[in-house]
């Protein structure tokens, strides 16, 4: 087993005592971000992302990798305690989680999301382990032409499948389209969008766009509403921890959850939307307690949870063999790869295999002490949603103007932030998903350079994309994703029924 | 990002009583998004060395972007006039209704004093005056929460600063403590 070796190498470099440091320190800053209302992980790396400058690549993707899962586990506890889920992936949480905190029973809540966590985590980085690298061999056959269709699927499940409005993500992505192209084009050299202004020729970084949109974008919207809201932190009164009774009832969720989340995580499927309201309705359908579902019952919080962590380690799969985020939490770690000058896809693999196997054995480690860091010191973290809203939003725009400021010490870029700020936050007024933006920036001057490069091996034949199978199949898949929504309707109709609505919605609340 | 479930379930239950709907704020918004498209296309056309718009030429996907932007923001002014969408209608109603601008006015204008300030003030000082300033906007008033939110704002300023400068070799302008440092 060649992959069994390769995996304890990575551990013979992660459990490193200054790489153990940094994963601990990773987990913990990413739970203590991650916890705070509003802020959903994909965030969580955007702020944290300056952090990992001065360290070593490999130092930092363990931090990173720390702070991603840290994220993802603090999210869970704001959207159970406060319910206000940090990401549309928490909502299914909230929707017994919460109930079950006002019941006085917010103790078990979170203890079986953090097992039920933990045990879909490290069940997902074994599936990684010995996915990955096949994958990867695999993904070698892949000409420009199969990327430039892989990264038209990603975008069409993104604003096809997940949010209300097919139009509005369809204007998201294309907002996100455009902000991909200001800078200089990498093939001609000629500079586009840049307004005259030299500092956006380099164009515009994904942190300066992530953090615009998600932290500024949230803090005007919670400013323009200062006056409305309140909200009562519930307290935790029980033990955190599970009765024989709530064991017997998690564990199978937990299974299940993490055979939904993480298949979906690897397909570009939007990252963990669906799946985690698919958790929450099959566990519905399964469960002898069906009357105890929106009334607390603690399945509907241990599967969707498994499914959300299973999820994001699903996404990696896609990120670490193709190149390719199919979320906008994924789309930031690709970003902190190209800080280092790593492009993620198949060659990673060969070219630094140091890295990629320290990476995955610290995802075993950081689930490990998330685990730790979860369980008993919760009632730490629960704190921290005491913190009144002007205060916490203060900080959080402390926080990102130095995110950004420390890219490159310029007053254009912390400007160029709060515009985009202005915009998530008419955005978010108006119901228009965020995720594409974040992806279409990232993903649009790849696809853009692979399609390009397609039509260079072609010789400008634009027949190239659907005479090659593998990308015709998987722009044919594509057609399908967005099709897909419509269909219900389309079937009640053709059966002569009056169809309820034209367009199937696919999990509700908004997109991370 | 967080929003109550109640907001959420609301503009979803269809007839009852005529829930109000406002798509005034959309329609400006759809415009907005339609201008920035006939700025994309123009913008096309100013980056030199066009060679046509040739699909392998620097032209070609901005061309794309800009009729994305045109034809989907005319969808979606489509949807707020003569295919009027309820969900986003009412969805708009209850965010007028809760809106309370001058308080977003302040704090977009307090970040932008804060982005010229950083520099010449330093990023201990400017972020000491920040927070208090961004906290009391945000609501927090009354003597003695603000003294707390100042000892707060010059303890973040002082202990970032610090940490990133020391710590995380990362360079943040020293300002007017230039001098003492």
């Amino acid at each position: 087993m060649e992959v069994l070796g390769d995996l304890a190498g990575g551990f013979a470099t992660a459990l490193r005592p200054e790489y153990l440091l940094l994963a601990a320190i990773g987990v913990t800053l990413g739970t203590l971000v991650g916890v705070l209302p509003g802020i959903g992980p994909a965030l969580t790396v955007a702020l944290l992302l300056p952090l990992t400058y001065d360290f070593d690549p490999t130092g930092a993707l363990v931090m990173f990798a720390g702070i991603y899962y840290g994220g993802m586990y603090g999210g869970s506890t704001a959207s159970i305690l406060l319910n206000t889920p940090g990401e549309s992936a928490s909502v299914a949480s909230t929707l017994d989680g919460f109930p079950m905190a006002r019941s006085g029973r917010g103790g078990a809540a979170l203890a079986t999301a953090a097992i039920g966590s933990f045990v879909a985590g490290t069940i997902s980085t074994v599936a990684i382990t010995f996915l990955a690298p096949l994958i990867a061999q695999l993904a070698l056959l892949f000409q420009p032409a199969d990327y430039f269709a892989l990264m038209v699927l990603a975008f069409i499940s993104v604003t096809a499948l997940v949010g209300r409005s097919l139009v509005r993500g369809m204007v998201s992505l294309f907002l996100g389209l455009f902000m991909g192209l200001v800078g200089i084009d990498v093939l001609s050299g000629q500079a586009r969008f840049t307004l005259g202004v030299p500092q956006l020729l380099n164009g515009l970084d994904v942190v300066v766009v992530a953090v615009g949109l998600f932290a500024v974008g949230e803090a005007l919207y919670i400013a323009s509403r200062a006056r409305h809201d309140t909200e009562e932190v519930v307290p935790v009164r029980d033990r955190v921890g599970m009765n024989r009774e709530e064991w017997r009832r998690s564990w199978k969720p937990w299974l299940r959850g993490t055979a939904i989340g993480f298949p979906f995580g690897t397909l570009p499927s939007g990252g963990a939307e669906i799946p985690t309201f698919l958790s929450y309705n099959v566990e519905k359908q399964l469960s002898s307690h069906k009357d105890e579902f929106g009334r607390g019952a603690i399945e509907g919080v241990a599967g969707p949870e498994a499914a959300n962590n299973a999820a994001f380690s699903g996404v990696l799969i896609p990120l670490l063999t193709l190149g390719i985020p199919t979320s906008a939490t994924a789309a930031i770690l690709l970003a902190a790869f190209q800080i280092f000058n790593l492009q993620p896809g198949p060659l990673l693999f060969e070219n630094s295999p140091d890295l990629v196997w320290a990476l995955i054995a610290s995802l075993y480690i950081g689930n490990v002490m998330l685990l730790i860091l979860n369980l008993p010191l919760i009632r730490i973290w629960v704190k921290l949603l005491e913190i009144p809203k002007p205060l916490l939003y203060s900080g959080i725009l402390v926080f990102a103007t130095l995110g950004v400021y420390s890219l490159s010490n310029s007053a254009i870029d912390l400007l160029v932030m709060y515009a985009i700020g202005i915009l998530g936050f008419f955005m978010r007024r108006y119901d228009f998903p965020v995720g594409p933006v974040i992806l279409g920036v990232i993903l649009g001057p790849l696809m853009e350079a692979q399609f390009r490069r397609a039509l260079s091996i072609s010789q400008g034949d634009l027949s190239v994309f659907v005479t090659r199978p593998l990308s015709l199949t998987i722009l044919l898949i594509a057609l399908v994703a967005l099709l897909l929504p419509y269909l219900p309707a389309l079937i009640s109709r053709l059966r002569g029924e009056r169809p309820q609505s034209g367009r199937t919605v696919f999990g509700e609340g908004e997109e991370d | 990002m967080s929003e109550e479930p109640r907001e959420r379930r609301e503009p979803e239950s269809g007839t009852r009583n005529a829930p109000q709907l406002s798509l005034l704020g959309p329609r400006i918004f759809a415009a907005a998004i339609l201008a920035f498209g006939l700025f994309v296309l123009y913008g096309t056309t100013r980056i030199s060395g066009a060679s046509g718009y040739s699909p392998d030429g620097p032209t070609f996907f901005p061309l794309i972007v800009a009729v994305g932007l045109l034809v989907f923001g005319a969808l979606f002014l489509l949807s707020t006039t003569l295919r009027r969408d309820r969900y986003l209608g009412e969805k708009a109603a209850a965010e007028e209704a809760s809106t309370y601008w001058p308080t977003t006015g302040m704090v977009v204008a307090i970040l932008v004093v804060y982005a010229f300030l950083l520099n010449p003030l330093g990023y201990a000082v400017a972020t000491a005056l920040f927070f208090p300033a961004v906290a009391y906007v945000l609501g927090s008033r009354g003597r003695r929460k603000v003294l707390r939110n100042l000892a707060i704002g010059v303890a973040l300023g002082v202990l970032v600063f610090f940490a990133f400068t020391e710590l995380l070799g990362v360079r943040l302008p020293d300002g007017i403590l230039d001098p003492l440092l």
